[in-house]
């Protein structure tokens, strides 16, 4: 392709086709998150069959867990070579095929294998690619389609529990998997949707050296497919191989530590609460239905909150500091959990619910799009990856720290105060970094535009475009789109 | 030799059981012995071994460190009343016959009291929707300082009356409340008396509707929570009348409150259908229905098909659409879509209008 329009191609859409991808990862988003805490209705069918105990049951559901985030960097080195669309139809095929396998297996080892680690690695293969690709057709919008999207899992989860349920008392567990092997599938279709779109910008090749680099070299590399280009490198070594697929010089990226190191202390509170809800609300007296409807109202507030979230974080007024909001919704669950233990009764652990159930959706929604943020779409791909691999281990930590809190002290206040705790803490840390991140930013993007502004030769276009790729691949490229169109075009005219 | 630990002196009732424990130590071991004399006026010490007075003393002795000892006797009578002596000695010549032992035996006593057992009289009256139980003992010989109810190891009520009538009320019915109640009277000694509240079998299906799968093994279960045990079990199936334990394919597992029916390589014709269940006790009987569906092998296929065949549809409608949208694409698109949707020369203007917003 001709160097002047290599990759040059018009940003994100915002709209049009957008809105149907955005139906596709909504499905397939949905799967990945409904899909594991579905099979639990299977698990006491399954456990009397093999006859063994309830925790060997509960391995699968972790198993499948730990690889839908563990393989996420795997996930990310896919969508880098290869792109969204055929990674999304990869992940659909690999589980159905897992779940098909799985109705066909003879012992609780067979069904860790097919149900654990292969639809889990499909599902991994189907979240990563899905949020990537919003990023990459909507971007003034991006906000709102990030909340709609992430709503598939809630909704997902009301329609696959009474599905699953119904299956179960038609097929059994072996029919129902295989049914929902089937189902799965679907998320082919939804990856038949994720039309390849241009806003494609290479890995970054070394960026710190970037400013090195003469303007024309500069172009080269980072224009159009990095493995049609060998001759520049001469020869690559082994970590810059690596570093073209999955982009580790993330971890030098200030906003990008401050997310991982955030959100991987937040993960350690964040789940735990749901899974001891309603044994919390058994323990203090009330009967079964009752307390599995505290989690569907759990869900239903949750699958509000987060298109709602979406609409307010695309505001004007929220969107340059949608750090801030996303601090604040951690925080304000880290309080609801602190409160928790003051709500003694059902109609106070019904209001409990609701509160949960949107700072849940409020956290949710914004979770991929504040990433999206700070790291900026080209390299989000890489970063998505990074940060759930990290997340993996305090995700799978966080419900059995609190339940041996639970069992050690015999009540279940500690559990919703240690939670509490530790997500006031997320949300505070995240708050004040992303303040010093902001400041850091705009003193940056001063310098950037005293440099601008500093007279020299006529600036070429592809001089423009070096700035605006360099930009891209830099920090916080999102105040940019925000400034008044006006403004950016009497500078060209200027510069 | 020494005593570390002395019998204690205890009140028993009758038919009740005692345990005295006794401690000595001494360089050698000292030998521990127990001896009782009676209350009548003429009796002798004498000596207890295990398995005296019919076989109902034990004792049970160890000689680690130091010596221990424990006698029991269970079944207590009133000629079981007296003083028992506990006696320990290390000397080698202590059970001669003829010579007389260098030290003598050291004496640890206790002195037991069996009183005679009262009677308690126990009552289950219903009346409007509640249940009575009422205990109420005949001699209130021994002091009591208090009563309490218990059921299932749980105390229900507790007071600090000294009664002899002491009684307890349950919202609801016989059949719910079934079980055994104990009323206990604090004092020394303590003594329990025994309230059942018995029904017929209360007999229910663990799950009204069974499913199986053709060619695998169906289970049913009934189960029976009240008091007292069920004493026979037996299934019947409509059209077909009783079902034998080993007969064909039946396995029928049972026990006081539950059972199972095991019915192997399920078929979908002959097994499919209710099935009841009917337990039997001192005071009636009680039975369940439990329908059982048997699945065949290929149920689950139709659906599976029916949705793959719907994927590959969909799949191939968006993909035909995608190219006849755009015939001119570049087929190669699989690396993310390095080429651009749009190529011609309108779009290069807002290329520009772009880069410009991006700066």
């Amino acid at each position: 392709p001709a160097p002047a329009e290599a990759g040059r191609a018009p940003g994100p859409p915002d709209g049009g086709w957008g809105w149907v991808v955005l139906f596709g990862a909504f499905l397939s988003i949905g799967f990945a998150y409904a899909f594991p805490k579905g099979l639990a209705i299977f698990f006491k069918e399954i456990q009397d069959f093999f006859g063994t105990s309830y925790s060997e049951i509960a391995w699968i559901s972790s198993i499948m867990l730990a690889t839908t985030y563990g393989a996420g960097p795997i996930s990310s080195i896919l969508v880098n070579r290869y792109g969204s669309r055929p990674v999304v139809m990869f992940g659909g095929l690999l589980c159905g095929v897992g779940m098909v396998s799985a109705a066909f297996c003879t012992s609780i080892l067979q069904l860790y294998i097919c149900v654990g680690f292969i639809t889990g690695f499909g599902l991994a293969l189907n979240l990563q690619p899905s949020v990537i690709i919003i990023g990459k057709y909507f971007l003034k919008r991006r906000p709102l389609a990030n909340g709609l999207a992430m709503a598939g899992s809630p909704v997902m989860l009301c329609t696959l529990a009474p599905l699953n349920q119904f299956l179960f008392e038609n097929f059994g567990w072996r029919g129902s998997f295989l049914i929902l092997g089937a189902i799965l599938l679907n998320c082919c279709v939804a990856g038949a949707l994720f039309r390849p779109i241009g806003a494609r910008t290479a890995p970054v090749k070394t960026p710190v050296t970037e400013e090195g680099k003469d303007a024309l070299k500069g172009k080269i590399t980072e224009d159009g497919p990095v493995e049609n280009k060998p001759e520049e490198e001469g020869g690559k070594d082994c970590f810059e191989k690596i570093n073209q697929y999955l982009d580790f010089s993330l971890f030098k990226h200030r906003g990008f530590l401050i997310y991982l190191i955030g959100n991987v202390l937040m993960f350690l509170g964040f789940f735990a609460p749901i899974v001891f809800l309603a044994p919390y609300a058994k323990h203090t007296g009330i009967d079964e239905y009752s307390a599995a409807f505290l989690l569907s109202i759990l869900a239903v507030v949750d699958m509000v909150a987060r298109p709602t979230t979406g609409i307010i974080a695309n505001s004007r007024w929220v969107r340059p500091r949608i750090q801030y909001f996303f601090s604040f919704a951690i925080a304000f669950n880290g309080a609801c959990h602190l409160l928790c233990p003051l709500a003694s009764s059902y109609s106070g652990l019904v209001v409990y619910s609701s509160f949960f159930g949107l700072g849940f959706g409020m956290v949710c929604a914004m979770l991929f799009e504040t990433l999206m943020d700070l790291v900026g779409p080209a390299r989000f791909t890489s970063a998505v990856g990074l940060v759930t691999i990290a997340e993996c281990c305090t995700i799978l930590l966080g419900p059995p720290v609190g339940g041996i809190l639970i069992d050690t002290f015999g009540d279940y206040k500690y559990m919703f105060i240690k939670c509490g705790t530790v997500m006031v803490l997320a949300g505070t840390f995240l708050f004040i970094m992303n303040y010093y991140n902001y400041r850091m930013l705009a003193k940056e993007e001063k310098e950037r535009k005293t440099k601008e502004e500093d007279p020299r030769s006529v600036r070429t276009e592809d001089e423009g475009k070096k700035h605006w790729n360099k930009d891209s691949t830099q920090d916080g490229p999102e105040l940019e789109p925000l400034r008044e169109k006006g403004e950016g075009v009497k500078k060209e005219i200027n510069g | 030799a020494g005593f570390i630990k002395s019998p204690l002196s205890q009140k028993r009732l009758t038919q009740d059981s005692v345990e005295l424990y006794c401690e000595a130590i001494g360089n050698p071991i000292p030998e521990i012995q127990w001896w009782f004399e009676g209350n009548d006026p003429n009796e002798t010490y004498a000596q207890l071994w295990d398995g005296a007075r019919q076989d109902r003393v034990k004792i049970n002795a160890t000689y680690n460190l130091h010596s221990t000892s424990t006698i029991s006797i269970a079944n207590l009578t009133g000629d079981d009343s007296g003083m028992y002596e506990c006696r320990a000695s290390n000397d080698p010549d202590r059970n001669h016959l003829s010579k007389s032992p260098k030290v003598k035996w050291i004496r640890s006593q206790a002195n037991v009291f069996v009183i005679e057992r009262p009677e308690i009289a126990t009552q289950v009256t219903e009346s409007s929707g509640k249940l009575i139980l009422s205990c109420n003992m005949s001699a209130s010989q021994p002091t009591i300082t208090g009563h309490k109810w218990i059921h299932k190891e749980k105390i229900l009520e507790q007071d600090e009356g000294t009664e002899a009538f002491t009684s307890y009320t349950i919202d609801g019915k016989r059949e719910e409340h079934s079980g055994v109640y104990e009323c206990v009277y604090e004092g020394n000694p303590q003594i329990k008396g025994q309230v059942n509240i018995s029904v017929a079998p209360q007999v229910t299906a663990y799950k009204k509707s069974e499913h199986g799968n053709e060619g695998d093994t169906g289970v049913l279960t009934c189960k029976n929570p009240s008091f007292p045990a069920v004493t026979t079990w037996s299934w019947y199936k409509s059209g077909h009348g009783l079902l034998e334990n080993a007969s064909g394919r039946y396995i029928i597992k049972s026990s006081g409150n539950k059972t199972e029916l095991r019915i192997l390589k399920l078929d979908i014709e002959q097994d499919t259908g209710d099935y009841f269940c009917n337990g039997t006790n001192s005071y009636g009987t009680g039975d369940a229905t439990v329908n059982l569906r048997v699945r065949s092998r290929l149920a689950a296929l139709w659906p599976f098909l029916g949705i793959v065949a719907e994927v590959l549809v969909l799949v191939t409608i968006i993909f035909i659409y995608e190219k006849r949208r755009k015939p001119d694409e570049v087929p190669d698109d699989d690396d993310g879509g390095s080429a651009p949707l749009k190529s011609n020369a309108t779009n290069h203007k807002d290329k520009n209008v772009r880069q410009r917003n991006a700066n």
